[in-house]
């Protein structure tokens, strides 16, 4: 305790008083810029090819995620049409690039903002609902989106709006991620504003009017939050950082495919951030992790991937009845009495 | 010619529709909207099929079938449900969820994906109707399913299960407390739901193709039709998952929109859920 008043009074001497109040460097913010920052520069060129793929996609992921641990994290809302918000994202930016060769920044952040929209709008009709409802309603809309999106392809150079050619013309990498090596740091650079991006949402006004939701909403509206406006919200900003991922791995593979975005993985990929633990970011990170890297190791140690389905759901299981903050919950509280017990000595 | 896909459509509505049933007869009195539905019939009907391909007689692949997914369900009703009884709705809803990965996990390990069919005894069965020809299953299906809907509401109105069931899907606590056996009370719901997964899943294995993955996820029309009901009229349900099964079927008759026809399910439950609560408020009493 005493320890970590310490090393804050310490931070905030180093920091303009301003900016910590607006946006404090707290240590698990400080831990993620660093574990990040060595992961950009020591991994990628230990790597071999496959696995190098893995993990953009893995870290790709856990940018959907954060995604899915805002609106379950900080409002209790289930949300199981993350993966096609994804698949929404990819779209718009593919589309984009093909109608007006902009940079890819450009085409990411208008992927962003539609599937924004789209996921607010999946929201709308459970806004006067409760949890349940929610959850339901998104389900029928990653399965909507798993319908449409094998109808209409996704958008490959072709003319018109639906834009399909027969052979596909591919989207070029960003300028800063040519190489898979350099693609993987652009992807963590990505996944480390997203993540910022959530907390400074997270310490500012939406956060607080979250925190008095997730508390009860009759207090929330009688202390004269908008419930209904920040609910909103949490779903758009929930849909734009599904948006930056698709995007993302549109950049990644040049084109994308209607079978990477069926209802089932916005499920998995629910399950593996409540496995993971959506209350922190290791948790996120886990999630990704577990959505893409586990996968690829299990078959690499000859396990069929349909078991990892088993273990994903028996995971899931005991992460709700025994271990709410999931697996990074579990490592971090280990740390804490670690630490202490060390400190009691 | 609209006959044909009207009386296709009622097949399949009815399954989505019985399948709606099933899943509010469990939400109503346990109050988990089981997503492991799909997976729990997907599992009796991967088994029937592999039953009949080791040429056991049929019977066997019916009994094996509907015995496996009432298994599954009474026994996840009283080993894993119980922990999360005090929980929100969305949590035990989610809980499934996990359920239905394992289940689905492990359908997938010993069926990998491959083109199949499921025979039963009632495919050579039927008879002419207004120039259309119904097979025994379809007719099957659309019978079992009126005559279940009907059977549990009577059941639930005139029995005395029924009537503690109705008692829990008030107010689990109050019953508890006034001596109804809350834990059997569930296990009769989870066997009740349990039943009629393992008959879905046989019949939609017939009707479409025994295959997990799309087998468990028959859950999601199933839940479109039951969100019609707002996961408490049967009736409603009943009509839901029928409409939606028509609409569906007929869709395939208008060009431009043939490739999406599956769609209907989520966009029939979206206007009718938007619909419905048209006069509703954001208020802070009742439940979900």
């Amino acid at each position: 305790m005493t320890e970590e008043k310490i090393a804050v009074t310490s931070e905030s001497t180093a920091l303009p008083r301003k900016s910590f109040a607006t946006f404090p460097v707290t240590r698990p913010t400080l831990a993620l810029l660093l574990s990040v920052a060595a992961l950009i520069l020591i991994v990628p060129p230990l790597l071999d090819a496959l696995y190098l793929r893995v993990f953009i996609s893995s870290v790709i992921f856990t940018i959907a995620a954060t995604g899915i641990a805002v609106l379950y994290a900080r409002l209790g809302l289930v949300s199981l049409a993350q993966v096609a918000l994804v698949g929404v994202g990819g779209w718009v930016t593919l589309r984009m690039w093909h109608a007006t060769g902009l940079p890819f920044e450009v085409n990411m952040l208008t992927g962003a903002m539609i599937s924004g929209v789209v996921g607010m709008l999946i929201g709308l009709p459970a806004l006067r609902m409760r949890g349940l409802f929610l959850a339901l309603i998104t389900l029928m809309g990653a399965a909507g989106f798993q319908i449409l999106v094998t109808g209409t392809q996704f958008p490959n150079g072709g003319e018109g709006v639906l834009g399909i050619a027969v052979t596909s013309i591919f989207m070029p990498r960003p300028v800063l991620g040519e190489s898979d090596e350099a693609m993987l740091r652009y992807v963590c650079v990505v996944a480390v504003l997203c993540v910022l991006f959530v907390e400074l949402n997270r310490r500012t006004r939406p956060g607080r009017a979250w925190a008095l939701i997730r508390k009860s909403e009759a207090c929330a509206m009688a202390s004269g939050v908008n419930v209904a406006f920040y609910k909103a919200w949490g779903f758009a900003l929930a849909g734009f950082i599904a948006g930056i991922a698709g995007a993302l791995l549109a950049a990644t593979l040049g084109v994308l495919d209607a079978t990477t975005f069926p209802a089932s993985e916005s499920i998995l990929l629910f399950a593996l951030t409540v496995v993971g633990g959506a209350y922190n970011w290791l948790g996120l990170v886990l999630t990704g992790l577990l959505f893409r890297a586990a996968p690829a190791l299990l078959n690499d140690i000859g396990v069929n991937g349909h078991l990892a389905y088993v273990i994903f759901g028996a995971g899931l299981l005991h992460a709700l009845i025994t271990a709410p903050t999931g697996i990074a919950g579990q490592i971090l509280e280990g740390l804490k009495q670690l630490t202490k017990r060390r400190v009691g000595r | 010619m609209y006959g044909v896909f009207l009386v296709a459509g009622l097949a399949l509505g009815a399954i989505y529709a019985l399948s709606g049933v099933g899943l509010v007869v469990l939400y109503r009195s346990t109050g988990v909207l089981n997503i492991a539905y799909g997976a729990i019939g997907a599992l009796g009907a991967m088994l029937a099929w592999q039953l009949e391909q080791m040429q056991y007689p049929e019977p066997v692949a019916w009994v094996a079938a509907l015995l496996v997914a009432t298994l599954l369900s009474v026994a996840y009703g009283r080993l894993v449900a119980p922990y999360l009884s005090y929980r929100e709705p969305v949590v035990k809803a989610v809980a499934t969820l996990g359920f239905a990965l394992m289940i689905l996990g492990t359908a997938n390990y010993f069926w990998v994906e491959a083109p199949r069919r499921l025979y039963l005894f009632t495919d050579t069965m039927g008879f002419e109707l207004l120039d259309v020809h119904i097979t025994g299953t379809r007719a099957l299906v659309l019978v079992a399913t009126l005559a279940t809907t009907f059977g549990i509401a009577v059941f639930l109105k005139h029995t005395r299960i029924g009537l503690l069931m109705q008692a829990l899907a008030n107010k689990r606590e109050l019953s508890s407390v006034l001596g109804v056996p809350v834990i059997r009370i569930e296990t009769y719901a989870w066997l009740i739901s349990g039943f009629l997964a393992g008959f879905t899943g046989l019949m939609f294995g017939d009707l479409v193709r025994p295959n997990p993955g799309a087998l468990t996820f028959l859950v999601i029309p199933a839940i479109a039709a039951a969100i019609v009901g707002r996961l408490e009229s049967l009736p409603m349900t009943l009509a839901g998952g029928l409409i939606i099964g028509v609409v569906e079927s007929m869709s395939t008759l208008i060009k431009p929109i043939a490739p999406y026809r599956s769609i209907a399910p989520f966009v029939v439950a979206a206007i009718l859920l938007l619909w419905l609560q048209r006069n509703r408020k954001l208020t802070f009493s009742g439940h979900d």
